[in-house]
């Protein structure tokens, strides 16, 4: 069975530094799967390189068995692969709702002709648009404000609005850059169980993130990269307790002592 | 605060079909009243007032689709104008071909250009885009003087007849009059418009606004930014260099002014006056701003500083311009705690 995301041999050098390195890794159907590491190890690099918005040195990925490699990022969002952004990104003069369906307008297989003659099949494409947009909103629990600009929205109300974008298109795989960062620890709860509840729907999840509980406590599987490379890749459990990602964590003679006390 | 809300969503959306329907039936009103000018007085200067108006508005609300919805500065407004105009001229004039042909020419001619532009420097990025539209405008200023075997330079091309066109039901119509040319352009400019509003209402101006406001999250959402960039350009280039076409005539000359930087200061003030990305905002501030020193002539010595003041102050009041006014307060009036229902 081949997995859903196939990344084989990943490179990525910038002047001479090598950011990503022949990094290889697979993401099963459904799977929620973690991508950590200190900082500069490279995962932002890898899911930049992924989804089309840097070009990769080497390496190909496959989405459900799809070459998908140097593509352009509207035609890998197009094949199911949608993404969020670290540095959070809405339309702040597009109402919510209108921030999502225009997510999903350039899958619902609407010619730019029937655009503009607003026939019957528009209609009715965009009322199901706009019910998968309420719906959710309604999940992510920010319903109540379908109508209001994005503008309005605090911090974490906006990395919502961006997870439930990325939704909208009916993805296989979505990639959250740093879905918790800076975000108050009762949102971190509530983006936790979003995120579980969209999974449960059976879309799988690459979640790039520096909050080491949070990912062990939503993920799978976990990868760890250090200078681009991938240290470790497996239940938490077992990477919780693995020499190499403390030392790369915590410097080798902390990772020692912290072995020595059992862990 | 929730229920209050949707309470107040629900008045909204009741009253809008009656909003609706109001809405239609001033702008058919209104354009019944621009229609009947002619019928009404026979002043001339007003017919020309009016000519002016349909043709730079033309220009502006084209500018306002590439700029104001989908992000892009453009200086090449004016040079999809002259082409269009110099086009049209040159065909009806030394082909012999009939005024429709010529002017559906010349606007197919600047689309041509404007793809050809846009799709060269827009790979690079904006900014190319920007510099490359300006440099095409000087370009064609200079090709419209020194290409004298095309163009016949300096001079221009003056004395263009005044054209005819055939009228559904074998009506032949030889535009002679002010009120003829007005009768035109005005109807142009009614088309124009209708088919600008039809795409920026549509769900291809969702896209172009999306990509205006944040192009790698509309990449991210699978929109292709540079299909709605050349889609807007194209557009604006059409429309521009047919109103061109039809703006020679009523000139009855055409030479290298219809590539004055004059043009492009106008339409750039129009858009930015009326709020980037704001139809009715751009149309409005184009029958101000035509108007406006028509308005001011009771004063000549004054008239141009009195153009300014107004303009400074137009930017001091409404820095993102009309329809940045109304976005404003559509943002603050959802931030404003809102009271608990009684």
């Amino acid at each position: 069975m081949t997995a859903l995301l196939d990344v084989r041999g990943l490179s990525k050098h910038y002047l001479g530094l090598t950011a990503v390195d022949n990094l290889c890794y697979e993401v099963e159907a459904g799977a929620i799967v973690g991508l950590i590491g200190p900082n500069g190890s490279g995962k932002s690099t890898c899911i930049d390189c992924i989804s089309g918005f840097q070009p990769a040195d080497a390496g190909q990925w496959f989405l459900d068995g799809r070459d998908i490699t140097g593509m352009p990022p509207h035609r890998i969002a197009r094949a199911g692969l949608t993404r969020s952004f670290q540095t959070v990104r809405a339309y702040d003069e597009f109402t919510l709702i209108e921030n999502l369906c225009v997510a999903a307008q350039e899958t619902d297989g609407v010619g730019w002709m029937q655009a503009l003659l607003r026939g019957k099949h528009l209609r009715s494409v965009d009322a199901a648009a706009d019910g998968r947009g309420r719906d959710l909103l309604a999940t992510v629990g920010l319903a109540d404000y379908a109508e209001a600009p994005a503008a309005i929205l605090s911090y974490g109300q906006r990395k919502l609005l961006a997870i439930a974008a990325s939704m909208m298109a009916k993805p296989r795989l979505v990639v959250l850059d740093e879905p918790v960062a800076g975000v108050n620890p009762t949102m971190v709860k509530h983006i936790e169980a979003v995120i579980r509840k969209l999974n449960a729907e059976g879309v799988a999840l690459l979640i790039v993130e520096h909050n080491v509980d949070f990912i062990m406590s939503l993920c799978s599987r976990v990868i760890v990269l250090e200078a681009g490379s991938k240290i470790a890749d497996g239940h938490p459990g077992l990477i919780r307790s693995d020499p190499r990602v403390l030392s790369a964590y915590l410097g080798k003679s902390h990772a020692a002592e912290y072995g020595e006390c059992g862990g | 605060m929730s229920a209050d809300t949707k309470a107040g969503l629900r008045l909204n959306t009741g009253s809008q079909p009656k909003v609706g329907a109001l809405r239609a039936l001033s702008i058919a009103l209104a354009v019944l009243a621009l229609f009947a000018i002619p019928k009404l007085t026979g002043n001339e200067y007003w017919l020309a007032l009016g000519v002016s108006f349909a043709t730079m508005s033309v220009l502006a609300g084209g500018l306002n689709l590439v700029y104001g919805y989908t992000g892009l500065l453009s200086f090449a407004q004016v040079g999809f104008f002259g082409i269009g105009g110099y086009a049209a001229a040159l065909l009806v004039i030394e082909r012999d071909w009939s005024l429709w042909a010529g002017v559906a020419a010349g606007g197919g001619l600047a689309t041509v250009v404007g793809l050809i532009i846009g799709y060269s420097s827009l790979r690079l990025s904006r900014h190319a885009f920007a510099i490359v539209s300006l440099s095409f405008a000087l370009l064609c200023m200079i090709v419209a003087r020194d290409w004298v075997e095309l163009t016949r330079g300096a001079m221009g091309i003056p004395g263009l007849p005044a054209p005819s066109m055939n009228l559904p039901g074998g009506m032949r119509w030889r535009i002679v009059q002010p009120a003829d040319f007005y009768y035109l352009l005005l109807g142009f400019a009614l088309f124009a418009h209708a088919l600008i509003y039809l795409v920026v209402t549509s769900r291809l101006g969702r896209a172009m606004r999306a990509i205006k406001q944040n192009e790698p999250l509309a990449q991210s959402h699978g929109l292709n930014p540079l299909a709605y960039k050349l889609l807007a350009i194209a557009l604006s280039a059409l429309l521009a260099g047919m109103v061109g076409g039809l703006f020679v005539f009523y000139l009855t000359i055409v030479d290298p002014s219809i590539f004055d930087f004059y043009y492009t200061e106008t339409m750039l003030i129009m858009v930015i006056i009326g709020g980037p990305g704001s139809f009715w905002g751009v149309l409005a501030s184009s029958a101000v701003l035509t108007a406006l020193p028509d308005l001011l002539r009771f004063t000549t010595d004054l008239r141009m500083v009195l153009y300014g003041v107004v303009l400074i102050v137009a930017m001091l009041l409404f820095p993102g311009g009309l329809g940045g006014w109304l976005q404003r307060r559509r943002v603050a009036r959802w931030r404003r705690p809102h009271p608990a229902a009684p």
